[in-house]
């Protein structure tokens, strides 16, 4: 029954990730594009305070301004290139929509039934109102807040569409200005490209400008522009959900490794790479985390799998790594994949770097445990485990436990060693640090009561199944829960909303197989 | 005797005690992360973290620690990462403790260029200047989460309430001294809106309103606050556009109501001479409110002055007398009164001709006081900032009389004729050496206003002469025990960057990491001796595919 579940499931999420990568994009007729091609993407830009290919801007903007990441035939590169050019009295048909989901805001703008977009021409002609209804609003509610992001992404889609958010670099010697793309193309550049018999006149001056800045830089934006391209988090994904079908379906251990060492390998391409791009430890921010545990977690899970020979710890592996890896692809909204250069306070900073590492890589030990005990809660009330296999498999999980406890601590350790460098307090209560530190509290109490013999394996289970809801708020709630404190990285949208689904869930989970489970128990005892 | 020890040893030392303690443990730090995120990080350590009964909790897992590691005395080598471990909890523990007892943390405030040796604390005290022979006294206030009685008395003076997150909330208050009647001294609650702002507005003419002005300025508009006997001489529509106020008698008048002429200099500046007691007082009313007296020298302060309206016509000025209000409309060239108290409810509210901009008037007293009062409330932080209960107050009892001090307002008594002024403050440590920001610096992220790094050099004074460092993020200043952080900068209204270094000592610092290092590295020691190799005999595979080949065969 579990078996074709999981077949089931895993079919399922293979198949939509297959759409999401195959999926033609509605065509439409969008035909003047004047000089706005592809190529530009590779092209750098400085925004947001570094230097990065035009491709992931215009995708970033795309998805800010319209939750997409293209306009009808158009990519992103193409839209954004397209709306700056209106700044040089460039028209173009584009009409760029922003998404109101706020029932309140649907309400102000008297939208029809069923319709949740507002054109930003639209928005544009009631800035004022906008403004007013925005200051109108004194408490911090919902309602402001969905209207803020309307009168910020409207801000933004002026920006471009005036031709100010392209920058373009200007090089002089050694220097490089960084000006709007309606000053960069001077209309003698472009008749000296004329003359030249350039096929696209603004291309080759732009090219020409590209060409000169790359002798003087060294802002890994091409890289960066080919990771973008590559789309590693997709394809180490289905490759997970491919090793896992291997395992599950076709039993084969063999080809399972083989691409369980895949992934291993593609996540630590896609690990370095952004490291190489940002410069830094690739744990400053939520999405890095979960990369970051869902890697950590699967090598964790094969080298004690090979040394405790057990392969049931490869499938433990693989499955919280198609957790994070599916999270990283489907979860933009939370996780978002933005690489931005950090507060003061997070830079150059070796312990940090530690703790952090040493924090995900146990929460990725503790995932083990969670996903092995529920996997184990779960078979015994709708499979069948035996007593012995009780015995082993609570055995397992106290072996993961053991590692990931100790790294919690070392972790939290670690952290104090780094705000201790950092602003000389050893300690201080705020939310993460605390929560760490329950985390780690509830762990010990669980391993306590498990080494003295006082929790029996029978409720061992599913305490560990539901101790790792304790991680998840150290993790994600103080984040997205608690929101304040001085771990201010993170913060996102529909973040509660997950964690409230996950503890429900898990608590179900545990709610349910305690009541099979008591059932099969006492079948047990009568056997006995 | 023995037995009963025994048994006390057993249940402090087992871990029935010890899972106890840290599920309330737990508890406590869960409600303590709630707290913190609703009301804010100084609320959940005086709520929680560093209360009593928490402390006492970590003092029971301290004890429990001890006594889980003495019942399993003497030493056996099963359980020698055991020891480290517990070892090392009471090192960390001994060490936080310390640090606790004698460490410091503080911050330290550096404007540009001036020296300081202030380290500010955490911990609120009221300290009394007493102007006369210098002396200061400072009082310890509790460190509470709700309002609380304090029953404290020095010489004539008691302290009586201590609020540690208030607001300030509006009240008419009596005055606490009594002033004639002619004596102007009304206020008026006005509320201001139009389009892009709405704004309440309190204006006051009464000696004991500290809180309020007499005048505001508002965007380009400036509002003036005046006594109501000057409003029925601006209801006047006289040519001169010139009225004479006399404070003495709180009485005004136009020269054209006493027939006084207006002539004009050779310049062209118009003048008059009015005679009072026969004492002549010559104006020039487009120059100076002043009069000037027979030898032409001018008379400040005195209680004659002229007010002209040709003055106010350029820029928009709003006149309020109270119950009445008058402005100059540019656009018409003509001067307005209204009177606000006619009883009509239309009345009430005054267009006027800036920018849509209406005025109504909320209510007005003739003699009572209005006044900020702190009021005990739940404090509010977003954001990493306080946005509600950011004052601290603290009424004190002088003379039968009550006073508030805040933390942003200091208050100033006269006591049998000694000054003695309130301050409501940090407590604050005094370094042996002063200390001067020479320089700051801040780098921003390229193209953006965000900080990328920001530093402070500074120069030291000590005994041995002066030193200069230079203080960045991961780069503190250690002297003399001390070890000062970049922690954060603000700016003054010359747009002077203000540094501020946090301030530490911590003398449980080694105990700490020592006891960390044991724990860490015992509880892997402990792993490595309790390793014991299970073995694997018909288990039944928890997913397909894992099956052991072994078992297979």
């Amino acid at each position: 029954m579990k078996n074709r579940m999981t077949l089931f499931v895993t079919l399922f999420l293979t198949l939509q990730s297959s759409l999401i990568l195959l999926a033609p994009s509605a065509y439409a007729e969008i035909e003047q594009t004047y000089f706005c091609d592809d190529k530009l993407g590779d092209t750098p830009i400085r925004q947001g305070g570094r230097v990065k290919p035009l491709y992931v801007h215009a995708v970033d903007m795309m998805k800010y301004l319209t939750g997409k990441k293209g306009y009808e035939n158009l990519s992103a590169v193409q839209t954004y290139c397209l709306l700056s050019l209106k700044g040089m009295s460039l028209k173009s048909d584009i009409k760029l929509a922003a998404r109101v989901d706020h029932v309140e805001a649907q309400e102000y703008f008297d939208l029809p039934e069923g319709q949740k977009t507002i054109l930003f021409d639209d928005l544009i002609e009631r800035i004022r109102d906008l403004q007013i209804e925005t200051r109108r609003i004194k408490e911090e509610t919902a309602y402001k807040k969905a209207m803020t992001k309307l009168l910020n992404q409207t801000g933004l889609y002026q920006e471009i569409i005036q031709g100010n958010n392209w920058l373009l670099p200007a090089v002089t010697g050694n220097r490089t200005d960084w000006i709007p793309i309606t000053s960069f193309l001077r209309e003698d550049k472009i008749l000296e490209a004329k003359a030249n018999q350039a096929q696209s006149p603004f291309q080759k001056v732009i090219f020409d400008e590209v060409e000169r800045f790359d002798k003087i830089t060294d802002a890994p934006y091409h890289l960066e522009y080919k990771y973008a391209k590559a789309r590693l988090p997709i394809i180490a994904m289905m490759i997970t959900f491919l090793a896992l079908i291997t395992l599950t379906i076709f039993k084969k251990f063999t080809a399972t490794l083989i691409l369980a060492g895949i992934t291993i390998a593609l996540q630590l391409a896609l690990i370095t790479i952004r490291v190489l791009i940002s410069g830094r430890a690739p744990i400053t921010n939520m999405y890095e985390t979960v990369m970051f545990s869902g890697f950590g977690a699967l090598f964790l899970s094969m080298l004690i799998g090979h040394f405790k020979k057990e392969k049931a710890f490869i499938y433990v592996g693989l499955m919280f790594n198609a957790c994070t890896l599916m999270m990283m692809n489907f979860a933009t909204g939370m996780l978002s994949d933005a690489i931005s250069p950090l507060v003061p306070v997070l830079r150059d900073n070796f312990w940090l770097s530690t703790h952090v590492t040493t924090i995900i890589l146990s929460y990725g030990a503790l995932a083990l445990s969670w996903i092995m005990a529920n996997t184990v809660l779960i078979k015994s009330s709708f499979g069948k485990l035996t007593k012995a296999d009780e015995v082993y498999y609570s055995d397992l999980i106290y072996t993961i436990l053991k590692y990931g406890t100790i790294m919690l601590g070392a972790g939290i350790i670690l952290g104090g060693v780094w705000a201790d460098y950092s602003w000389g307090r050893f300690w201080g209560w705020d939310p993460k640090k605390t929560w760490s530190l329950i985390a780690f509290v509830i762990y010990m109490a669980i391993l306590h009561g498990r080494y003295t013999n006082w929790i029996p394996n029978s409720r061992f289970i599913p305490l560990v199944a539901g101790a790792f809801m304790s991680i998840m708020m150290a993790w994600f709630g103080v984040n997205y829960i608690l929101a304040s404190g001085l771990h201010s990285y993170g913060f996102s949208e529909g973040g509660a909303i997950f964690l409230g689904s996950f503890f429900l869930a898990q608590t179900l989970i545990i709610i349910i197989t305690t009541l099979k489970s008591n059932l099969s128990k006492t079948v047990v005892q009568a056997h006995e | 005797m023995t037995i009963n020890t025994q048994k006390i040893e057993k249940t402090l030392g087992g871990l029935k005690f010890a899972v106890i303690l840290l599920i309330l443990f737990a508890l406590l730090m869960i409600v303590g992360t709630f707290c913190e995120s609703y009301y804010g990080t100084d609320f959940a350590n005086r709520v929680i973290y560093k209360t009593w009964f928490f402390m006492l909790l970590q003092f029971g897992m301290f004890i429990s620690i001890i006594f889980a590691a003495f019942l399993r005395l003497p030493p056996k080598k099963r359980l020698y990462g055991f020891y480290t471990i517990h070892a090392g909890l009471i090192l960390i523990g001994m060490g936080s403790f310390m640090t606790y007892y004698a460490g410091v943390d503080g911050s330290i405030v550096l404007p540009p260029n001036s020296p300081s040796r202030e380290v500010i604390l955490s911990d609120d005290i009221i300290k009394m200047r007493f102007e006369n022979d210098g002396r200061v006294v400072t009082y310890k206030l509790p460190y509470t989460s709700f309002g609380t009685d304090i029953d404290e008395e020095y010489e004539d003076i008691k302290l009586r309430r201590y609020l540690p997150f208030a607001d300030k909330k509006f009240k008419w208050l009596e005055a606490k001294e009594s002033y004639p009647n002619t004596e102007p001294i009304h206020s008026t609650q006005y509320f201001l809106k139009n389009a892009f702002v709405t704004q309440d507005l309190t204006l006051s003419l009464h000696p004991e309103a500290i809180d309020f002005e007499s005048n505001a300025t508002l965007g380009p508009l400036t509002v003036h606050y005046l006594p109501s006997s000057l409003a029925k001489c601006f209801a006047k529509d006289n040519p001169s556009k010139l009225i004479l106020w006399d404070k003495q008698e709180e009485s005004c008048f136009t020269p054209e109501e006493k027939e006084i002429s207006i002539q004009k200099t050779k310049e062209g500046n118009r003048f008059l001479v009015y005679q009072k007691e026969n004492i002549y007082f010559s104006f020039f009313p487009d120059m100076s409110p002043w009069p000037l007296d027979e030898k032409m020298q001018v008379i400040r302060g005195g209680s004659l002055r002229i007010f002209s309206k040709k003055l106010f016509e350029d820029s928009p000025n709003l006149f309020l007398f109270g119950t009445a209000t008058s402005w100059f409309d540019k656009d018409e060239g003509t001067w307005n009164y209204q009177n606000f108290a006619t009883g009509k409810k239309e009345d009430k509210t005054v267009i006027l001709p800036w920018m849509g901009l209406e005025v109504t008037m909320l209510d007005h007293k003739e003699r009572k006081v209005p006044g900020l009062v702190p009021t005990e409330v739940l404090p509010i932080q977003k954001n990493n900032e306080m946005i509600k209960g950011q004052t601290r107050a603290l009424e004190l009892e002088v003379q039968n009389k009550k006073y508030w001090v805040t933390n942003d307002t200091p208050v100033q008594l006269l006591i049998d004729g000694r000054k003695v002024v309130f301050y409501l403050e940090k407590e604050s440590l005094t370094l042996p050496f002063e200390f001067v920001l020479t320089k700051f610096k801040m780098e921003k992220d390229p193209g953006t206003n965000r900080p990328a790094s920001y530093e402070s050099f500074v120069r030291l004074f000590t005994s041995e002469g002066t030193q200069n460092h230079h203080i960045y993020m991961n780069n503190p200043l250690k002297h003399m025990g001390f070890t000062f952080y970049q922690a954060s900068y603000s700016q003054d209204r010359q747009g002077n960057y203000i540094s501020t270094l946090s301030v530490n000592v911590d003398p449980g610092r080694p105990f700490k990491y020592a006891g960390s290092l044991m724990l860490v590295f015992g509880s892997m020691w402990h792993y490595f001796l309790n390793y014991r190799k299970r073995k694997k005999k018909n288990i039944t595979p928890l997913v397909p595919g894992v099956e052991d080949d072994i078992q297979k065969a």
